[in-house]
């Protein structure tokens, strides 16, 4: 078995703030994984380390090489996209493709002309005249054009409107994504893209808080939403956090069983977003 | 959850580089799309000489030919050397913007996710100011010596001028010839001036306002506090350095003894090999490395964002 991503105990101080604190996660070929996190968390600084754009500590291997040393080589493999503002305002569309048809040695042409015809988007065109939904399909376009083996995303879609969000993921997973194919991706938005996810990292004050993949969250933790009398009962069972809504009393609890808590009201999997914030708000430290 | 994972090997079979050439065109190209001023204002300067050309008023006619024939050397040579003027203050700016552009609108991060080494970055910024654009306007130069030439025997043909300018091929070879040799000098000389542009580029959050204000502010400062000129002297000693060695005991011909080919008086006279065994020319030209390699260090770890 071999990792696309194996991270030992990364740590990075910026001055005081730790950003990275004994960050440590591995990340299989094939998955689409969800590094979440609230801001300041390290979710960025996580990124930018696999990705050789900072020094740190600890032991990193992406794609088995080391982003430190052999950045070059791992570029070649390795697509990424921070948010829409990346893309110099003076480019044309065609000096984009043909700069990239120039460097990368895995940039199809055809393929990205082929997206880009789809779209409004045209090859005169400065990404300074297009909006920044089209900038995203230009990126988008690029990256698509690239024989890649991991795809690094960082908040793809912030300020963009919902339309524009919708189909860059489902380009995304339906037109890029393949078994062969990692994706790493941070996001604000995680309502909207939770069924994306394969896998989950929390991570918060430079720490992994939850590492797990979407089958075993179903198994591990429970929301049981019941009344505030029944609530007092539950406590018993020591959820790790609990919200009030409406009258009704939300409860999240790790690694009970199904049979255990089904008396008390109303028992699901949570959601992605609200195990987040459960984890967030109820972890001792925060 | 790793039931695909032996289909891929990391590491295994990382696809080769680009040939660093195509790579290297690709990105001296990118320098001229983005910084487009390098493209037109030298031109655009010449034309304006040019245009001056058709209409300025030439009294030439009551001096002997061979006076004659060396103004149009003469001429040539101070277009060239406006030219090169414009060129130097066009560089000074694209060098002091051309990484701190990248870094202010964050698209080094767009850069930085395709597999192009910081040096390779580097270098190119460094060989256009260094190479790319002063070699353009080297063949810019040598058009508008021949438009010039042009545009002075057309005036005269139509009565406008009332001779035509002398030209002499083998003498405008020569002067091509010369302006190479200079040129190579100027580049090895000027080198670490334009890396120490660059490095500063890379680090400075306003590096127009760093190239300008300290070095402003020593100036005034250093002769007030300690009664010396040594940062003026240095200034003084890498703009003009070389030219003096080159030019050490060279004496301006008299008017009735012009040379028959300036060109070629010049290259007998100019000291050549002192200039180019000049110790301080060959550290200069280690030191541009050296600040070419922080300049790299610098793009490769300088974490803003």
């Amino acid at each position: 078995m071999t990792a696309v991503i194996e991270a030992r105990q990364l740590t990075k101080s910026y001055g005081a703030t730790r950003a990275l604190d004994g960050v440590t996660f591995n990340v299989a070929p094939g998955r689409i994984v969800g590094l979440i996190g609230p801001n300041g968390a390290g979710k960025t600084t996580t990124l930018k380390a696999l990705l050789g754009l900072t020094p740190f500590d600890g032991e990193l291997r992406v794609l088995g090489l080391d982003p430190r040393r052999e950045r070059d080589a791992l570029m070649r493999e390795v697509c990424f996209m921070a948010d829409v503002a990346v893309l110099p305002r003076w480019l044309r569309v065609s000096q984009a493709l043909e700069f990239c048809a120039g460097v990368h040695p895995r940039f199809d042409r055809a393929v990205a002309s082929d997206f880009l015809r789809k779209t409004d988007i045209r090859l005169s065109s400065r990404v300074r005249e297009l909006s920044k939904g089209m900038v995203t399909q230009l990126h988008l376009a690029l990256i698509m054009a690239i024989d890649a083996r991991l795809l690094v995303l960082d908040e793809p879609t912030i300020g963009l409107d919902l339309l524009y969000r919708r189909k860059f993921y489902d380009t995304l997973v339906n037109d890029y994504f393949d078994k062969q194919r990692t994706i790493l991706l941070t996001t604000h938005q995680v309502e909207e893209v939770e069924n994306l996810f394969t896998d989950v990292i929390f991570i918060n004050h430079g720490k992994v808080a939850l590492d797990a993949s979407v089958e075993d969250l179903g198994q591990r933790y429970q929301q049981l939403t019941l009344s505030a009398e029944a609530a007092a009962r539950a406590r018993a069972l020591q959820p790790f956090y609990e919200r009030e809504l409406f009258g009704r009393v939300a409860m999240f609890f790790e690694g009970r069983s199904s049979a255990e808590l089904k008396p008390y009201g109303e028992l699901r999997t949570p959601t992605i977003a609200d195990l987040f914030v459960a984890k967030m708000q109820g972890s001792p430290g925060t | 959850m790793n039931s695909i994972a032996d289909a891929i090997e990391p590491g295994a079979a990382v696809p080769r580089a680009m040939p660093s050439g195509t790579a290297l065109v690709t990105l001296l190209r990118r320098e001229f799309w983005e910084h487009r001023y390098l493209l037109w204002v030298p031109p655009a300067f010449v034309a304006l000489l040019l245009l001056l050309a058709m209409f300025a008023h030439v009294e030439i006619d009551d001096m002997p030919v061979r006076v004659q024939a060396a103004l149009t050397t003469l001429t040539q040579y101070l277009l060239t050397a406006v030219l090169f003027l414009i060129v130097v203050a066009v560089l000074a700016y694209y060098t002091l913007d051309c990484l701190h552009a990248e870094r202010k609108d964050r698209s080094i991060l767009f850069w930085k996710s395709l597999p192009v080494s910081d040096g390779l970055t580097v270098a190119a910024k460094f060989l256009v100011a260094l190479v790319v654009v002063p070699l353009g306007a080297v063949v810019l130069a040598l058009l508008g010596h021949l438009l010039f030439t042009a545009i002075l025997t057309v005036r005269a043909a139509f009565g406008g001028l009332p001779v035509a300018p002398v030209w002499d091929t083998l003498e405008w070879l020569r002067n091509v010839a010369l302006m190479l040799v200079l040129l190579l000098l100027a580049m090895l000389w000027y080198a670490p001036v334009i890396a120490a542009a660059l490095l500063l580029s890379g680090w400075a959050r306003k590096p127009f306002l760093w190239a300008t204000l300290p070095p402003l502010i020593v100036l005034i400062v250093e002769p007030i506090f300690f009664r010396t000129q040594y940062f003026w002297h240095f200034l003084q000693y890498r703009s003009q350095g070389i030219w003096e060695v080159l030019a050490r005991g060279i004496r301006m011909p008299k008017e009735d003894a012009v040379p028959h080919s300036i060109a070629s008086a010049l290259f007998a006279n100019l000291n050549w090999r002192a200039a180019l065994g000049d110790i301080d020319l060959w550290l200069g030209v280690l030191l541009a490395l050296a600040l070419l390699y922080a300049a790299t260090r610098l793009r490769r770890y300088h974490d803003e964002t």
